[in-house]
């Protein structure tokens, strides 16, 4: 089957690393799949999806604002904020695009949202906007808070 | 010329919507006509573009005449001073896949062109 | 569309099951979050607009446009001419949040009539773009790369995976939204409708009828139980 719609994303030769904290999540991470079914919930998606939603969105941008330079540093996550000036940060093509990239690949047997979430995830860290070892500690805080109350 | 200002799209935008907060701002009326005949080009591609491959070199028919607004091309950049008319142009499948089978010929495919892309057929 | 954890209304009602525990994910999600909103990537006053926005929207303003379109010429008139002020007839207001619409969204939608002779179907080939004021969020196979390549070129074969088999006569319209327009399919109003109130017409719109992968049928209220070949995961 040929590919009807040629999505220039990451440039020529890139691949898709996995991030290992984020295949520690895919691993282990329970699905809301699974916990709807353990504790009876019908909602079909979890209560976090249209927080996902507001992120994704809030994320794309203004329709006006650059959204890449044809710029390596940008492509290989090491961003320069005053360079790239008004750009949204993550905007919503590319941002797609990847998500369709890392579901046949790193993420293709994780169902949905959770699949959507991993891939902003994994876009955010590499570009630059988020680093792994942040978003580790900060996991640990939102465990203990929420599991302190 | 790309917009410094975070709040210019708001400015321009809210109240009307978007792309209507862009009507008028084209260069004179549409190119094309409704019914008109018209081919894609195959203009390089720098980077961003939102016309689509399989429509490269084919040619179809002007269905609706839709809106102005910057090209996706140009906007991804922030120059959003230009604007153009945009076109839903509708294909014969057949003319667009060479496998498409011959007993659905009345089938048909439209999508939605910026007025760089088409040129009369 | 999706709920918040279910809360004990009172005395009288028994508390509505609730997950009792905190997945990895919903950590994740409330990290990204929040380190996002540190960093300035966005405010926290976007992401609850957006959120807001997010929970309310459904399928039900389109389905019931097409309804109203159906029993009523002068609306269907509207429908064709200014979706935007249509929208506000069935409680949507196309410009929020921003006062100019969704970033994604924008604010020109078209509604494809079928008839007896053409059926509409709808893909955004590019990324997954759809009506959501009206129509809610996409089903997961509507994102899927799976959906977007194979509809445009092979339709029929995929519409038949939706249980939608049409006679070769019948002209198949494939809409690529891959613009700034986003469009709803008006189907063909079925027989056996008859006398039918809005609420009762409404009720056989269904997602999977605006978007075009199947028509509506007195009695059938729900969508197409599909699972998503790619990858394993829940039906939608």
């Amino acid at each position: 089957m040929s590919d009807t719609s040629k999505a220039p994303t990451a440039p020529a030769g890139a691949e898709w690393k996995p991030v290992p904290l984020l295949e520690k999540i895919k691993k282990e991470g329970r699905v809301w799949g699974d916990l709807a079914q353990q504790y009876g919930v019908e909602n079909p998606e979890p209560p976090w999806k249209t927080s996902l939603e507001g992120i994704c969105e809030a994320l794309g941008g203004n329709p006006c604002d650059t959204s890449t330079k044809l710029d390596q540093k940008w492509l290989d996550g090491q961003v320069d904020r005053k360079a790239v000036g008004d750009a949204a940060p993550l905007p919503a093509l590319e941002r797609r695009w990847e998500e369709d990239e890392l579901s046949e690949t790193i993420y293709k047997d994780v169902p949905f949202p959770e699949r959507q979430l991993l891939a902003l995830a994994h876009s955010l860290i590499k570009r630059g906007l988020v680093k792994e070892d942040e978003l580790a500690s900060r996991l640990k805080q939102v465990h203990q808070r929420l599991t302190s109350t | 010329m790309s917009h410094g200002d975070r709040d210019h799209h708001a400015k321009i935008a809210t109240g009307k919507g978007d792309p209507q907060c862009f009507k008028g701002t084209a260069d004179g009326p549409p190119k094309f006509k409704v019914g008109q005949r018209v081919r894609i080009k195959n203009l390089p591609d720098i980077f961003y573009t939102r016309c689509q491959v399989y429509t490269r070199g084919a040619v179809g028919e002007v269905a609706v005449i839709t809106h102005e607004s910057p090209a996706p091309e140009d906007e991804a950049w922030g120059h959003v001073d230009k604007s153009e008319w945009f076109y839903i142009v509708r294909f014969k499948q057949k003319d667009l896949w060479p496998e498409y089978p011959a007993a659905f010929a009345n089938d048909t495919l439209q999508t939605e062109f910026s007025e760089r892309w088409l040129e009369p057929a | 569309m999706s709920k918040k954890h279910d809360h004990d209304h009172g005395h009288d009602h028994k508390a509505a099951p609730m997950v009792e525990e905190i997945s990895d994910f919903e950590a994740l999600e409330i990290a990204v979050r929040e380190l996002a909103i540190e960093k300035g990537l966005f405010t926290a006053e976007d992401h609850r607009r957006f959120t807001e926005f997010a929970e309310q929207i459904g399928p039900t303003p389109a389905a019931r446009m097409v309804a109203k379109a159906w029993l009523d010429p002068k609306f269907k008139q509207l429908l064709f001419t200014d979706v935007i002020e249509a929208s506000k007839h069935v409680g949507v207001d196309y410009l929020k949040p921003t006062g100019f619409g969704t970033p994604s969204d924008y604010t020109d939608v078209r509604v494809l009539e079928d008839t007896p002779t053409l059926k509409h179907v709808v893909v955004c080939t590019l990324c997954s773009c759809y009506p959501r004021p009206i129509l809610g969020f996409q089903p997961e196979w509507y994102r899927t790369p799976n959906y977007r390549r194979r509809l445009v070129r092979w339709p029929r074969q995929v519409l038949a995976e939706f249980g939608l088999s049409l006679p070769p006569e019948v002209e198949i319209r494939v809409e690529d939204s891959n613009q700034k327009c986003r469009f709803i399919v008006m189907p063909v109003r079925p027989k056996g409708t008859e006398g039918w109130t809005e609420d009762q017409l409404t009720a056989i719109v269904t997602r999977d009828c605006l978007i075009g992968v199947a028509l509506p049928k007195p009695g059938v209220t729900t969508n197409v139980k599909l699972q998503v070949m790619h990858p394993p995961g829940q039906a939608h």
